[in-house]
């Protein structure tokens, strides 16, 4: 067995998060000399999905060191032990720690597709989205369904009729906004609320659902008109794409970390080298260029190329931050997952947005909006009769309490009570504020992707090699062989 | 096999586990394509195949996922074992320690894997036995045999069956001895792993409505990625 100290590698790849596990991906097929290292004993990096006893070693871990960067204060709170009548067995849960959706028009999925690894996903509509109205003065809070498209405002029957005049021509111009910049551009920097209301006279409670749709962790005041644009557009555009009634994904069994194994299988199909629990230490450059690189357990490689994990780098004062909470809920939340269009899939997951100044603690309100994702226990992250909240916010004062109230919100304009909740794991996550992929954002960001192609270069060269567009499976050191047999 | 009544059909993860040249590649080589090779060379990382199974009553679709028993660094197992429903974990019975290997992989699965995991334990070689002619076309009467051959070309194994069986038991793990060089009880393997599996672990057979609908059932929050845009249904695993 030789070791790996004998191998002159292409490239040591470290980190097994989402990008690093596509670019291993991208290279399965190039004869490459790949060496992947995590110095996590699990897959995944900071897209991980874990079962409660991993989550709870997690949470020791992020306690005692820096090694579980970009995460930090990370504390969890359950109602019994695992497997009692309550809380299931550890390993029938798949908690993520970034959760994030694939709009439906994401190159993530054509290229899951030509990579042909698709074939061992399995993906699931992301189908109803709720707005939390507190505004109602005589009734209580409740959860305003986000109209599906543009057939589904027409049948809004609380929208008066000049508002829905003004809600569709908003619409005609964003889904094409790129045709139409003497429309934004002037209005570019400025915020969207402004925009709506001066350009497209929307009412107050009109521009909470088109602002809803941007998916911003900032303030309404803050967020721009051209961050939001191709974010509303990309929403729009989406619906209908892979089938009626919904315009986003969720890999079954716990989204990025699904992705992010199935890519590594693919690299070591490839041939490529794994190691876990095993992370880059030091690394220095040779006269030749090529690089000796330390490992964590001292052994030293020698590699063309290095390409180390940012994100595991950022120091604790990166500029941007949310904090999350995961909540096990003892209950299906079915209503949420219902969707009124016809012939839809079943909705595995459901986007409920808080805007600024629907929560309050008994001192402050939610000045940033706060996103719940639901994940029924359809996606395979939790056992039947229960379902997964996912609940992020934008780092600011009080954000946990606040969190905490918009699940118990959550649970009671859901005819639930707030004693469902059976695990809570808070923590924060930071992300750097280079690099052009927001890992924060809670929809897949199609920017990694240009990162992953920009590191595939690297090691592959100007070749006209095809970037992740493979046959099934023929090749090198694996049959591909679609058999069948009778008894 | 006659199609006029399509049968439920679902896939099973499957996946092999076990020392270096025990013969898990060539038992799907048997399996899937009921061939041998004399020096089959060492996986590399890992194989995926598929290979369809008819049962009575519905149709099995195994993903295999071979993995390489030589795997230095033990990585790359647990991504392919995530998920699995099924293990089928090997050793030779010819060479003791790749049955403590196994015991290995067995713990390492019960420990890790999903809940309701079907494992299979399978010693191969069988053919290197001297009972192996008689089990080969009688099937079952192999262990009586096995004390009294030892004079003519010297029996290879070193595993009994008594043993491998006995921690098969009280472990609750399928046992079988199989050898891929004839192909001896490999099939028996799968299909008893494939009748193990519960019907409610099935992808594709459960969900609402499961047991009114009689065939072509379908995940119902399954999203097709190539697929047709409109809502025709295609058969319910969409590899
Ligand atoms: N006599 C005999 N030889 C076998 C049998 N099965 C496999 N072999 C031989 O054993 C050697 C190893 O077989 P493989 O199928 O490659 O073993 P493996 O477990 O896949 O090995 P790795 O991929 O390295 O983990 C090959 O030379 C096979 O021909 C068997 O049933 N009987
Ligand atoms: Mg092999």
């Amino acid at each position: 067995m030789e070791s790996l100290s004998e191998t002159l590698w292409d490239v040591v790849i470290e980190g097994t998060g989402l990008r690093q596990s596509l670019l291993a991906l991208a290279l399965s097929r190039s004869d490459k000399k790949i060496l992947h290292v995590d110095q996590h004993d699990y897959y995944g990096s900071a897209e991980a999905a874990f079962g409660l006893q991993e989550a709870d070693e997690w949470v020791g871990n992020v306690a005692a060191d820096s090694l579980t960067l970009p995460f930090r204060n990370a504390s969890l709170w359950k109602a019994g032990v695992y497997g009692d009548e309550r809380l299931s067995f550890s390993r029938a849960y798949a908690l993520s720690l970034s959760p994030q959706i694939v709009y439906s028009t994401s190159q993530l999925l054509a290229q899951l597709v030509s990579s042909k690894v698709y074939k061992q996903l399995e993906f699931q509509a992301v189908g109803t989205w709720w707005i939390y109205d507190s505004s109602a003065i005589d009734a209580s809070p409740s959860l305003r369904r986000i109209p599906n498209g543009r057939e589904d405002i027409f049948e809004d029957k609380s929208i008066d009729l000049r508002a829905k005049r003004s809600l569709m021509k908003f619409l005609k111009f964003v889904v094409d906004y790129q045709s139409s910049p003497e429309t934004w551009e002037p209005h570019a920097t400025s915020s969207l609320p402004d925009f709506l209301s001066t350009q497209f006279k929307l009412p107050p409670h009109l521009q909470t659902v088109i602002i809803a749709l941007a998916l911003s962790l900032e303030t309404p005041d803050n967020t721009t008109v051209s961050y939001s644009l191709p974010r509303i557009a990309r929403h729009l555009t989406s619906i209908g794409v892979l089938g009626p009634g919904f315009g986003a994904v969720l890999p079954k069994w716990g989204g990025g970390a699904e992705i992010a194994q199935v890519a590594c299988r693919a690299g070591a199909v490839g041939g490529g080298v794994y190691v876990l629990g095993t992370g880059v230490k030091d690394a220095s450059t040779d006269a030749d260029g090529s690089s000796d690189v330390t490992l964590s357990n001292g052994e030293v490689v020698k590699t063309k190329l290095l390409l180390r994990d940012v994100s595991s780098g950022v120091p604790s004062d990166a500029v941007i931050a949310v904090s999350r909470i995961i909540a096990v809920v003892s209950t299906s939340l079915l209503p949420l997952f219902e969707s009124t269009i016809e012939g839809a899939p079943l909705s595995a997951v459901s986007v409920v947005v808080f805007p600024p100044n629907t929560l309050s603690t008994s001192d402050t309100a939610n000045t940033h909006p706060i996103y719940i994702m639901a994940h029924s226990n359809e996606t395979g992250e939790c056992p039947g009769g229960q379902s997964v909240l996912y609940a992020t916010t934008l780092y600011s004062s009080n954000r946990k309490a606040l969190l905490k109230i918009a699940i118990d919100s959550l649970l009671l304009s859901t005819q639930n009570a707030a004693d469902a909740v059976l695990y809570s794991l808070h923590y924060e996550q930071t992300a750097p504020s280079f690099g052009i992929a927001n890992p924060l954002d809670l929809a897949f960001d199609d920017r990694m992707l240009e990162d992953v192609k920009c590191d595939w270069k690297k090691v592959v060269g100007e070749v006209d090699a095809k970037f992740m567009r493979f046959e099934d499976w023929a090749g090198m050191n694996n049959e591909q062989v679609d058999g069948d047999c009778d008894y | 096999m006659a199609d006029s009544t399509p049968k439920p059909s679902s896939s099973v993860k499957l996946v092999l586990l076990g020392e270096a040249a025990v013969g898990k590649s060539s038992l799907v080589l048997r399996f899937v394509n009921n061939d041998f090779q004399e020096n089959k060379e060492p996986t590399i990382g890992a194989a995926f195949l598929t290979q369809k199974c008819n049962l009575p009553t519905r149709t099995i679709k195994f993903e295999i996922w071979d993995t390489a028993g030589q795997e230095r660094f033990a990585s790359l197992a647990p991504m392919y074992y995530r998920n699995a429903q099924s293990a089928l974990v090997v050793y030779d019975l010819t060479k003791p320690t790749s049955l403590i290997k196994a015991k290995h992989w067995v713990a390492e699965l019960q420990r890790q894997a999903s809940p309701g995991i079907v494992i299979a334990l399978v010693g191969n070689k069988l053919d290197l036995t001297n009972e192996a002619g008689a089990s080969n076309s009688l099937g079952d009467d192999a262990e009586s045999d096995a004390a009294d051959g030892e004079d003519v070309d010297g029996d290879a194994r070193k595993v009994s069956t008594a043993e491998a069986q006995s921690y098969a038991e009280e472990e609750g793990l399928l046992f079988f001895e199989t050898s891929a060089k004839l192909g001896t009880n490999v099939t028996e393997v799968f299909t008893a792993i494939a009748n193990a599996i519960p019907e409610t672990s099935l992808k594709g057979i459960r969900g609402p409505g499961a047991a009114a609908a009689p065939a072509r059932t379908e995940d119902p929050s399954r999203v097709n990625l190539t697929g047709p845009r409109d809502s025709a249904s295609k058969e319910g695993c969409a590899c």
